[in-house]
């Protein structure tokens, strides 16, 4: 093996040339003014042209390495977190290196099969993920003139997304659930099985504030994607470190982004869970000393986001895209506390988990009447899914909004006081949630097996109830049935 | 007591005949109904069991499945991780060589017109007070204050390495 003594050789040859040697030289320089440890924060002094944000390693005196990003510069004072705690650290005795811009990672197809922590360092055994470039993790702006509307669905596999609220290529659609609902199965499941027609399929999975627990699991249940080379696996868990999780998502939009518009990958971006993200924010936010705004959280809150999931989509003249799926726990349930309700505002729509559906033992307890993909249209229908897909999924919404409140009427007055219709209505509502919405948990089902299914649960209707879908459509996919009333 | 009279036996006797008749054919009917019932509980029984049997066989054929799945996946993932942590010690020791013949590099004839280079480097960055030393692995060492700059020889080396795409990566050669 020769390799060590060519690159040496390079080295000198390199350095003993022009000047200036090296740019990164300015990066070498390491301070030693360490003036505070307070908590995770670090208080350096004599600093001079460090910038917000920028990123730092900190070398201590038993040869370890810390990392730390700069939250605040006074003067001469620079106000680092340090990634991995303070634990064990003494004012003198440690060395900062300030690496002169924000945190830039190094993008490439070496992400695929491989599995990091939530700031990109490897947890598999292997060696550091070397990629073709290298950039901000915070991603670029992208001009809103070069985005293309998305187009065609992802199918996840799953009955009640494919059919009721269709995933779009370039789509963000967040997972709204409460804690305790099998919001991480689901996302894990989709993960696991989604796929678009003919382009390569690509799924960078975001883990945050995740238990080890959910983490084997998800490791698990992801190990045979990974190993065919389709998955980047991010995981921070509860107990790391709150900045390496305001890092994570950024790192995984990163690389998908890269895969998406260089690799020309279609690129899904799973981010679970979101409300711990936000939570990281808003204790980060607290370090700053930043002035609170809705119940503790920053008054950025909104765009914070918005950074976030506005870099998913296509671009013009690229072939791959980004599609975004963010879980959030909605805690107590609540639609309005600040999490769900500033994503509600930016991402395309929403798939609702509901305690109640849970309980009567659904899998996946999606409450489709409080559920929408709003960029469905784009996705679904003649020459994307099936001509009657649409049509389908809006008899099926409309049947399941009667059959709610032919249910509700059936506790107040008994099943037995109903008209003939409601009574069908109850029946169609029981073979919708058990055909059509329940599903197992490692189960992936075809486009065509979903909506059969959901003609099949509409066959309990009279005939001259499914006044959504045309004629032309009941003749071809109705199933024909002696005792249709 | 008062028996009947000798003649009535025979009187009596078709009527013996017709409540014995009758009674054995309820006897009859009641066995028949039990025997279908018992045969219809059998059946019924032994449909239930059967279909709790093919339940469980699916059950269980659906938990090996998974389970399988969960071996091959572990023992697959056991497998790339150890080609993985190859590749890693693999880095390490490329790494290793890389620093150590730096150090060798103090002899090469250019090392002198480098060394004074990286003396003006370090002035330059540090400021014209920078006390600058030579690093006992070659190349050198300069403070300023609380600020240090190491372009030592196996730091510089190191970052060379970091700054070649590809060349931390000996195994794909």
């Amino acid at each position: 093996m020769n390799h060590p003594e060519v690159t040496a050789k390079v080295s000198v040859s390199d350095a003993a040339g022009s000047l200036p040697l090296y740019s990164g030289f300015a990066a070498q320089i390491s301070h030693g003014d360490v003036r505070e440890l307070r908590g995770p924060l670090l208080v350096a002094g004599g600093i001079d042209g460090v910038g917000w944000d920028e990123f730092a390693t900190i070398d201590m005196d038993g040869g370890e390495r810390r990392h730390g990003l700069v939250l605040e510069v006074d003067r001469d004072l620079a106000t680092l977190q340090v990634l991995e705690s303070t634990d064990g650290m003494s004012l003198g005795g440690i060395r900062i290196r300030f690496e002169g811009r924000p945190l830039h990672v190094q993008v490439g197809t070496g992400w695929l099969g491989r599995v990091c922590n939530g700031r990109g360092e490897p947890l598999d055994g292997g060696p550091p993920v070397t990629g073709t470039a290298t950039l901000p993790v915070s991603g670029w702006p992208l001009n809103p003139v070069y985005r293309e509307p998305p187009q065609e669905p992802v199918l996840t596999g799953i009955s009640v997304i494919d059919g009721l609220t269709t995933l779009v290529r370039g789509q963000k659609l967040p997972i709204f659930s409460v804690p305790g609902l099998p919001h991480l199965t689901l996302a894990t499941q989709i993960a696991a099985q989604a796929t678009s027609s003919g382009q390569s399929f690509r799924v960078v999975f975001a883990a945050m504030g995740l238990t080890h627990a959910d983490i084997a699991y998800v490791r698990d249940r992801l190990e045979e994607r990974s190993a065919e080379g389709e998955l980047v696996l991010l995981l921070n868990a509860a107990d790391d470190p709150v900045i390496e999780r305001i890092l994570t998502p950024r790192i995984a939009l990163t690389i998908a982004e890269h895969l998406a518009y260089t690799e020309g990958h279609d690129v899904l971006v799973i981010m679970s869970d979101m409300t711990s993200y936000a939570e990281a924010v808003r204790e980060v936010s607290a370090a700053r000393r930043e002035i609170p705004a809705r119940r503790g959280y920053p008054g950025y809150l909104y765009s914070d986001l918005a950074t976030l999931y506005e870099r998913c989509g296509r671009v013009k003249g690229h072939d791959g895209s980004v599609t975004i799926v963010p879980v959030l726990t909605m805690p107590a349930g609540d639609i309005t506390h600040p999490v769900p309700d500033l994503t509600g505002y930016i991402t395309e729509g929403q798939i609702v988990l509901a305690p109640e559906i849970a309980a009567r033992g659904i899998y996946p307890p999606v409450d489709v009447l409080s559920s929408l993909s709003r960029l469905m249209r784009s996705g679904a229908g003649k020459d994307r899914t099936r001509e009657d897909h649409l049509d389908v999924a809006a008899q099926v919404l409309a049947a399941m909004a009667r059959a709610r409140q032919a249910t509700e009427l059936a506790e107040l007055v008994g099943a037995a006081a109903l008209s003939e219709t409601d009574r069908s209505y109850i029946r169609y509502r029981k073979l919708v949630e058990n055909g059509l919405f329940n599903q197992g948990r490692d189960e992936i089902r075809s486009l065509d097996d979903t909506l059969g299914r959901a003609w099949e649960a509409l066959a309990a209707l009279p005939e001259q109830e499914l006044t959504m879908v045309s004629t032309t459509f009941l003749e071809r996919y109705l199933p024909r049935r002696d005792d249709r009333p | 007591m008062t028996g009947l009279a000798p003649e009535s036996d025979a009187a009596l006797g078709p009527v013996r005949m017709a409540l014995r008749a009758a009674a054995e054919k309820k006897a009859a009917e009641l066995r028949d109904a039990a025997r279908s019932q018992a045969e219809a509980l059998l059946e019924a029984a032994r449909a239930e069991a059967a279909g709790i049997l093919a339940a469980a066989a699916d059950e269980g054929e659906a938990a090996a499945r998974s389970e399988a799945a969960l071996r091959s996946a572990r023992a697959r993932r056991e497998a790339h991780e150890l080609v993985l942590a190859q590749h890693s010690s693999l880095r390490l020791e490329l790494r290793r060589r890389v620093r150590d013949a730096a150090v060798g590099l103090t002899s090469d004839p250019r090392y002198p017109g480098l060394r004074a280079r990286l003396t003006e480097q370090c002035r330059e960055l540090l400021g014209p007070d920078a006390t600058v030393s030579e690093s006992p692995d070659g190349g050198v060492v300069a403070e300023a204050g609380s600020r240090r700059l190491d372009l030592s020889l196996p730091v510089l080396a190191g970052m060379t390495l970091d700054s070649m795409p590809g060349a931390g990566e000996p195994w794909s050669r």
